[in-house]
């Protein structure tokens, strides 16, 4: 029983070496890329304040569903999904909500699945 | 300056009695105070002067024993690096934050003696030096730029105040905590050093290195400046680099 | 040396971080990542609608100009600035770089992944204004 207690307390977190690997990635992306993408995407669009055809339905689908476009949606959404995910697990365990191992699954499952979606949509508007 | 200016000052003591009294109470002194006056200084005072029951820990006065922490106003401060002047109105004395209080501003810091050993903060060398012979004098060797590497991480004097700021402590005692993984970054960083590979596997571990989240206060107190918050999160590099090998190794 | 021979106290209270300033900023910094999901699904909304059709787009492009999604992303917009402001400091002292055994100055890193941004806003600036037009 000690031991076992032992050999639990000492578990080696194989995995988050990974999640902070991935953590790290996506606060670089997050904190690079993710100011530029958001006001040209998110203000500068919407209020009309690009030229007209710079993200026209037909240039828009060439950006985004190539080879550049994929790699785009790998660094401005899939990682920051990931950074997000364990600033999220992490806080949830800082306002003690949840439990860390259920919590851990919710969230990088969410950006794994959110991942996997974007990056499939970007691959099926290429082959279509 | 004129450090010969006296006026006095109110400090709030937590005190906490277990004898006389189950919970803790403030208890408030008056005390003449001038420039130079420090906080340990106003413990000396009120326990030669005013209150001889008043328990805390001292010893150097010089910032290097390491143990007359106590939270100042909320802050984990060393009692004799921390000057009167520097606070106007309510002054707040409180045992550190984070660890079981036993008596007034003494607190229990054995869970934090514990991570300490955990990580084994010493020379670790399967081939040390032999014995001295003055005829044949070998010493560990070491160079400049070689010391430079963990020279910063050394100067930790033990004082546990990076306990007391860490919010990652505080919810999960069990986290190694700030001044532990920094002394097993120290010593990994130590070119005299061979017992990585044996720390790793502390800190490789859920309680080790990732349960931090580079809250970052531990290096705002740190009286040394040893920036503990970088030593922990360098160790995290350390640590992910150990899993990849592992990994590869098999 | 038996592991539990200590004491241990109970986990804080939740509201812990409301108790000082620098535990609020680090909260917020840590809940940057909310306005941010928020952008990142009206980003794959936008993917969707895109490969829905050119009507599809156009309808995506009116919802994203809404008062409180316009607002929410100015939010995004504000967050990844603080987040990069913290962010860009950590960097060094978490990978400090060394060059020929002289470890570069903090602030020289940190001007570098702000310099980082900028290039990136003129590359969407050529892309999106310049050339696009």
């Amino acid at each position: 029983m000690n031991m076992h207690k032992h050999d639990v307390q000492h578990k080696q977190a194989f995995d988050e070496p990974l999640w902070w690997g991935l953590f790290s990635a996506g606060g670089v992306c997050f904190a690079v890329l993710l100011p530029a993408v958001i006001l040209f995407i998110a203000v500068l669009l919407p209020l009309g304040l690009l030229p007209a055809e710079a993200l026209s339905y037909e240039r828009a689908s060439s950006l985004l569903f190539s080879v550049p476009g994929f790699l785009f949606v790998g660094a401005v959404v899939c990682m920051p999904l990931f950074h997000a995910a364990h600033r999220l697990r992490h806080g949830l365990f800082d306002i003690s909500v949840g439990n860390d191992a259920l919590n851990k699954k919710l969230m990088y499952g969410g950006a794994t699945l959110l991942s996997v979606l974007a990056l499939g949509i970007v691959v099926a508007g290429f082959l279509r | 300056m004129n450090t010969q200016q006296i006026s006095t000052k109110q400090v709030s003591v937590k005190r906490y009695l277990p004898d006389s009294s189950a919970e803790p109470f403030w208890q408030q002194y008056e005390l003449p105070v001038d420039d130079s006056t420090s906080l340990l200084d106003a413990l000396n005072h009120i326990k030669e002067q005013l209150d001889s029951t008043l328990s805390y820990r001292w010893s150097c006065r010089m910032a290097i024993c390491g143990s007359c922490g106590v939270m100042v106003n909320g802050i984990p401060k060393l009692g004799c690096k921390t000057f009167l002047r520097d606070y106007e109105g309510d002054i707040r004395i409180e045992p550190l934050a984070h660890f079981p209080v036993q008596r007034d501003l003494v607190v229990d810091m054995e869970i934090f003696l514990e991570h300490l050993a955990a990580v084994k903060p010493y020379l670790i060398d399967d081939n040390p030096v032999k014995p001295y012979d003055p005829k044949t004098p070998e010493t560990y060797q070491q160079t400049p730029e070689q010391l430079e590497r963990y020279k910063q991480f050394a100067n930790c004097i033990n004082c546990g105040l990076c306990y007391s700021a860490c919010p990652q402590f505080g919810l999960n005692q069990e986290f190694l905590g700030p001044a532990a993984l920094t002394l097993a970054h120290r010593y990994n960083l130590d070119s005299r050093d061979h017992g990585k590979k044996e720390r790793m596997a502390e800190l490789n571990r859920h309680d080790g290195v990732w349960s931090c989240t580079f809250v970052g206060f531990c290096s705002q107190v740190c009286p040394k400046h040893v920036d503990p918050a970088a030593a922990v999160n360098q160790g995290k590099v350390e640590a992910a680099k150990h899993t990849l090998i592992a990994l590869f190794k098999g | 040396m038996d592991k539990s021979s200590s004491q241990r106290l109970p986990p804080l209270k939740r509201n812990w971080w409301l108790k000082h300033r620098f535990f609020k900023l680090y909260m917020l910094r840590e809940a940057t990542v909310l306005p941010l999901v928020f952008f990142t699904l009206c980003f794959l909304a936008g993917m969707v609608a895109l490969l829905q059709g050119a009507d599809s787009w156009q309808g995506w492009i009116a919802f994203m100009g809404s008062p409180i999604v316009l607002l929410l992303n100015l939010l995004a917009l504000a967050a990844s600035l603080f987040h990069a402001a913290t962010f860009f400091v950590l960097f060094p002292r978490v990978m400090p770089i060394r060059i020929a055994g002289h470890s570069l100055p903090d602030q020289v890193t940190v001007a570098g992944q702000w310099a980082g941004v900028v290039v990136v806003a003129l590359l969407f600036f050529w892309l999106l204004v310049r050339s696009g037009a």
